[in-house]
């Protein structure tokens, strides 16, 4: 009989490992043919830009502590997160971008520039970044120490490497659009980034001062929408005309960025 | 209560006990390393298996930041692995009882399983790890256990038994204690099911009110019964013991984890509380093991023939 149960043991281990380490073909590792045809452009792209603004008092940013790793303690910069970067009721790191109207009509094509990720000071730089589909993401390691670089999609094939100090740059493409992947480096666990994957180029990023802007907007009528990594999202219709430049801000309110921590500690009491 | 105090001294098995205990104690280290694999979340931070960034032996320049874990938790588990193999070989050549000699491959064929578990979790996506993840919590404390469970089977008290006539367990303790036994290891899973994010707190809380009943049930049974009784009594209030320092630390290590909530990484106490919380949660188990093995070698022997491997009873089945 004990020798049952340790074949059955050791069987059911190795089917696990086995159906762990076949990484099956998923759906989603080739490109997708979208049927759309190519977006022409008339010469009459507008502009869409703001301020994604910040009421209320903001949560206090978490210390980082880096002392597990001797390279980045004595890395300069803030340690601090960067979740709700505030700077005079201005608010950072908001991804803002368009759904519906031509970007979802047309297929457009990436820019042969690549889009870069730094691991600097044993930070992610920039935090919160854009790419289309297909346009190459350039990871680059300026620490003197290794990362590695473990973004977790849903829609996107997974992948974790290790990226010593002095390799060469990593160069990723992602074949399905996604609003936002995670990454994270698992060997310092503060280091978190968000991307998110398009299939057009009208997205934005929100700088320090809280402005964004989204260039080369074909006209037509969309669906504005801001994304935060703990304040989720806005959405609001906005009509973009030939040439026309458009204003749009956002507000957050403080109260939202307060959320997510209770919405972790609710997440901790649901049941399965 | 004993009828005789003398004891053996060159019992058959002292070196095979010696060394199983030793294999008790580094699977004991393994379990707290574990427990700060996945309490600092470093499961993923060596991308590769069997293999370390390509190698057996990292440079100390690799060995940095949450490295530290998992790697000093993959060199543990070889050591782990390669002693327990020569565990059952040194069972398999010197003891006389046949189903001791099958345990010792058991607990092999149990931590090899146990390797490739963990394996799989290094090599599984994101959504499939705490299927992964949960059974090889569950796995690593039932190894434990069973290495326990040879170091009682090879120990003196464990021969003695032969020869000494305790005053009979009568069956219903002895069974209370096995409840208590599948009672550990349910609330084990559910605690790492909560760890691992597979499911929220209720389950564990609710695990936890069981088990406590469950336990004080058991041990306040066995001290009644067998207040004379050292080998049983002793087991029976470690375990109440063990079980208010577990559900103290089991509190608070929830209340770190939820004054946590928002940190940029894991961070102390949530840390420490968390992995004291599995390592006292392992030696509860150790402990009731212990205590069930004593009470059903101690039942009438009528009764031992029949459900329990008694010392030299070749063949029967564990």
């Amino acid at each position: 009989m004990l020798k049952k149960y340790g074949s059955m043991i050791v069987a059911a281990a190795l089917v696990a490992f086995m159906i762990a380490s076949c990484k099956p073909k998923k759906k989603d590792d080739g490109p997708v043919d979208t049927g759309k045809s190519p977006y022409q452009s008339k010469n009459d792209e507008g502009t869409i830009s703001g301020v994604i603004k910040f009421d209320g008092t903001p949560p206090d940013r978490k210390r980082i502590d880096m002392g597990a790793d001797a390279n980045c303690a004595s890395a300069g910069g803030e340690k601090l997160t960067e979740e709700v970067l505030v700077t005079d009721g201005k608010l950072a790191n908001v991804f803002v971008y368009l759904t519906g109207g031509p970007v979802d009509q047309f297929s457009f094509q990436p820019p042969s520039d690549p889009v870069v990720l730094d691991q600097k000071g044993c930070r992610y730089d920039p935090h919160v970044l854009g790419v289309m589909i297909k346009q190459t993401l350039r990871i680059l390691n300026s620490d003197q120490t290794a990362h590695n670089v473990h973004p977790t999609p849903k829609n996107n094939p997974e992948w974790n490497e290790s990226q010593p100090p002095g390799t060469a740059p990593k160069e990723k493409t992602f074949n399905r659009a996604e609003t936002l992947i995670p990454v994270k480096c698992n060997q310092h666990p503060w280091m978190k980034a968000n991307v998110g994957v398009l299939a057009h180029p009208c997205f934005s990023v929100s700088a320090q001062d809280g402005t964004y802007t989204i260039k080369n907007v074909p006209p037509g009528n969309y669906t504005l929408v801001t994304w935060h990594e703990t304040m989720g999202e806005q959405k609001t219709q906005i009509t973009v005309g030939a040439s026309e430049k458009k204003t749009q801000d956002f507000t957050y309110k403080s109260s939202v960025a307060y959320a997510p921590t209770s919405l972790r500690v609710e997440a901790a009491l649901i049941l399965p | 209560m004993l009828k005789s105090e003398s004891s053996i001294e060159n019992f058959p098995t002292r070196g095979l006990h010696r060394f199983a205990l030793a294999v008790a104690s580094l699977t004991l280290v393994l379990l707290v390393v574990g427990g700060l694999v996945t309490s600092n979340e470093a499961g993923d931070s060596v991308p590769d298996w069997p293999l370390s960034f390509g190698r057996w032996l990292i440079s100390s320049d690799y060995f940095v930041a949450n490295i530290r874990y998992e790697y000093s938790h993959r060199f543990i588990a070889g050591m782990v692995g390669f002693s327990t193999f020569i565990l059952a070989v040194w069972a398999w050549r010197s003891d006389s009882r046949a189903w001791m000699r099958k345990l010792g491959w058991l607990a092999f064929a149990a931590v090899v399983a146990q390797a490739l578990l963990g394996g799989a979790r290094v090599l599984t996506g994101e959504a499939g790890k705490p299927f992964i993840a949960v059974p090889h919590a569950l796995l690593a404390q039932s190894f434990f256990g069973t290495i326990v469970a040879i170091a009682v089977f090879t120990s003196r008290s464990w021969w003695e038994q032969s020869r000494v006539k305790f005053s009979a367990v009568d069956a219903r303790t002895a069974r209370l204690t096995v409840y208590s036994v599948g009672a550990v290891l349910v609330q084990l899973v559910l605690g790492a099911g909560f760890r691992h994010r597979a499911f929220g707190i209720i389950p564990h809380i609710i695990g936890a009110v069981i088990v406590a009943a469950v336990l004080l049930w058991t041990a306040m049974t066995v001290v009644a019964r067998h207040k004379g009784e050292r080998s049983l009594r002793r087991p029976a209030i470690t375990a109440i013991a063990l079980l208010i320092v577990q559900l103290c630390l089991g509190v608070g290590a929830y209340l770190a984890r939820l004054a946590a909530a928002g940190d940029a990484q894991p961070l102390e106490p949530m840390i420490s509380l968390t992995v004291a919380h599995l390592t006292v949660g392992a030696l509860l188990l150790a402990d009731l093991i212990v205590l069930m093995l004593r009470c059903y070698g101690s039942l009438a022997p009528e009764r031992a023939e029949k459900t329990f491997a008694a010392p030299r009873a070749e063949g029967v089945v564990v």
